[in-house]
């Protein structure tokens, strides 16, 4: 049976296979020897090699005691936010996307009650406020501008 | 060579070079003060305010992150016992008992001294190193910078620590990053699978902001979600007499000097970094010492080599990252994008193309000292306020700079949509135990990799000239030493791990 490292290294494997195949498709220039399929076929004959040996350690080595169960509930919420939010962001633009994640992300961090609605929904505006000032006003970073919110 | 120097140390302190050096230098000294904020992920963050500025005002302000940050660890690393940066975990070990003995301090300033003399010494040597090893590296042919780059890839991996194969094969993946989009050479396009987001590939700052600053965050977020959240701790009095600190400091020059010159040489291998220059030169302090059983009960012997080391490590990777243009650690690799983004090359040609830039560079490193200490005394206590801004306000904003950082390099959402990719690969990566520096140092030599490995073999086909030249060859049968030495310790390491009732456990950390 595969641990971690033995599913990491045929992941990697796959990938290195996948991307062999995809170079059979590049062309062999006629004027000069080596094309550009030269070097990332070496990386990926290096990767596969690599991959293959974590395989065969992971089955040959001895068993590691199962990590503790980790808390992937945050983690996950804060990558589906942020990947709204970067999605997002070229309807709504940059001001309303970004007020929208900080307070949403603040809530989902550490849920507030009371006034603190009130302070996490501050921090959000404050954040967006500074954020464009700075970056569009003093430093000409030209921030997104909403397709639906024209903003 | 100190001629030029004396010109850019008069134009670094005028206000348009001082303001960024010192706000960088304090967002550096909050940043390394920050348990679970490194100084990579302070740099990342100052990066998209260094847009706008001038080149040599946008490097003042790193340079002053990575002085700040090396200093403001020692801060939460005496106060409360948790380095702040992983580069001032030898820092606790004594830092910690001092202050709980009543010393808070003695603690925190024998550090800031240290980094500060430390720091003195290192741009001497920054400023002697840079030049004569620019000139070596100009006798460089494609075949020498290959053979280096394997070097310094073989040299990252081998220092994995737990397993040498994920060290290489995080390498391997960090290469093949780099062949996906237009080739460096004839300019066809690769690997694209028919989408125009990866038709021209990736640029290599989102994918380091990606890897980097998720890894981190969402590290925290397990902890977070597991229940675990800092304490409240009251900020103590630091009132300390100097003179009697920096007696402290001058009394043990040998200790001193030998911690800086091991920061030096830590810094100047390629992507070592600041936490084994700390953690080393506190082994060798306890090694050295007359009385190494007092190690860990709060002595300044212990303070000041993991510190003085830790500091003298930034000179010694910026001399990397001007001589040769490679990336000493993750810090100097943001730098070397932000140098990029502002049409400046690093490598041997840098201090006679850019002199301006690069004594620039010297004279922000030698100010960012003075302005660290002044900062310290101002501000250490506020630090302790600071680093306890709630997680649920401190990440959100993290993660919307690094949404500027990566949109501004050319105001595309592609750059964007690379940092949410790459965060996920690297969250994932840190999951399944793989290294990161090996990885990140393959992207940012890749292209690199596969120009000068092309050029060489269209300028000879004969591969034995790798081999043959000297140069190359040296570097050649390093990387292949390297390697060996890795294969040794992991051994040897094992060999510990399996017999550990053996000899008791190992007291050197």
């Amino acid at each position: 049976m595969l641990s971690r490292d033995g599913v990491a290294g045929l992941v990697c494997l796959a990938g290195a296979a996948v991307l062999a195949l995809a170079s059979r498709g590049l062309p062999q220039p006629a004027l000069v020897p080596i094309g550009p399929a030269f070097y990332p076929r070496i990386l990926f004959g290096v990767t596969a090699a690599l991959s293959l040996a974590l395989v065969i350690a992971d089955l040959l080595g001895p068993r590691r005691p199962a990590a503790p169960p980790a808390h992937y509930r945050l983690v996950v919420l804060t990558f589906v936010i942020f990947a709204l939010y970067v999605f997002a962001m070229p309807a709504l633009g940059y001001r309303v996307a970004t007020f929208v994640f900080v307070a949403a992300l603040q809530m989902v961090l550490d849920p507030p009650r009371g006034w603190r609605w009130a302070l996490a929904l501050g921090m959000a505006f404050v954040s967006t406020a500074a954020t464009y000032l700075v970056f569009e006003q003093y430093l000409s970073v030209l921030l997104p501008r909403g397709r639906l919110t024209g903003f | 060579m100190f001629g030029p120097l004396l010109g850019s140390l008069g134009e670094i302190v005028q206000t348009q070079y001082l303001l960024p050096l010192a706000i960088g230098t304090l967002a550096g000294m909050l940043g390394g003060a920050l348990p679970g904020v490194t100084i990579t992920m302070t740099i990342i963050i100052v990066l998209p305010f260094t847009f706008g500025l001038d080149p040599l005002a946008g490097l003042a302000a790193m340079v002053g992150v990575y002085v700040g940050g090396e200093s403001g660890g020692l801060v939460t690393a005496s106060l409360l016992g948790i380095p702040g940066t992983p580069s001032a975990v030898a820092t606790t070990f004594d830092g910690f008992p001092m202050a709980r003995h009543g010393q808070p301090g003695r603690a925190v300033w024998l550090g800031t001294w240290a980094s500060f003399f430390a720091g003195i010494l290192g741009a001497i040597f920054l400023v002697a190193a840079t030049v004569p090893l620019a000139r070596f590296a100009l006798q460089f042919g494609p075949w020498e910078y290959f053979s280096l780059f394997i070097f310094a890839l073989s040299m990252v991996a081998g220092l994995t620590e737990h397993s040498l194969l994920k060290g290489f094969l995080s390498g391997a993946i960090g290469l093949l990053i780099t062949v996906i989009g237009t080739d460096p050479i004839m300019a066809v396009p690769r690997f694209h699978f028919g989408t125009d987001f990866l038709r021209n590939g990736f640029q290599f700052l989102p994918v380091l902001i990606g890897i980097f600053a998720f890894a981190q965050i969402m590290t925290d977020l397990e902890r977070m979600g597991a229940g675990q959240r800092a304490a409240r701790i009251e900020a103590p009095s630091l009132a300390v007499s100097h003179p009697a600190v920096i007696w402290d400091i001058v009394k043990r020059p040998f200790l001193m000097l030998w911690s800086t010159l091991i920061g030096l040489l830590i810094g100047v291998l390629p992507a070592v970094g600041g936490s084994a220059a700390n953690v080393m030169a506190y082994d060798q302090a306890k090694k050295f010492s007359r009385h190494p059983e007092k190690f860990g009960t709060g002595i300044p012997e212990g303070i000041i080599a993991s510190e003085a080391a830790n500091n003298a490590n930034v000179a010694g990777s910026l001399v990397t990252i001007m001589a040769f243009g490679i990336p000493g650690d993750a810090v100097t690799a943001v730098m070397l994008g932000a140098m990029i983004i502002h049409g400046i090359q690093p490598g041997p040609l840098f201090m006679t193309q850019e002199p301006r830039v690069a004594y620039g560079i010297f004279a922000a490193y030698i100010m960012a000292h003075p302005v660290m200490m002044l900062l310290q005394w101002l501000l250490a206590r506020v630090y302790l306020r600071v680093v306890q801004v709630p997680t649920s306000i401190l990440i959100p904003n993290i993660l919307v700079l690094c949404v500027i950082g990566a949109y501004a390099l050319n105001n595309v959402m592609d750059n964007v949509h690379a940092l949410l990719l790459f965060g996920v690969l690297g969250y994932l990566l840190v999951k399944f135990g793989f290294p990161l520096a090996p990885l990140i140092l393959g992207v940012i030599l890749g292209d690199q990799i596969e120009v000068n490995l092309v050029r060489s073999l269209m300028t000879d086909a004969d591969p034995w000239q790798f081999v043959t030249r000297p140069i190359s060859g040296a570097m050649l049968a390093l990387s292949v030493l390297s390697v060996v030495l890795a294969l040794w310790q992991h051994r040897r390491q094992y060999r510990r791990a399996a017999a550990p009732a053996a000899g008791g456990p190992d007291t050197d950390f």
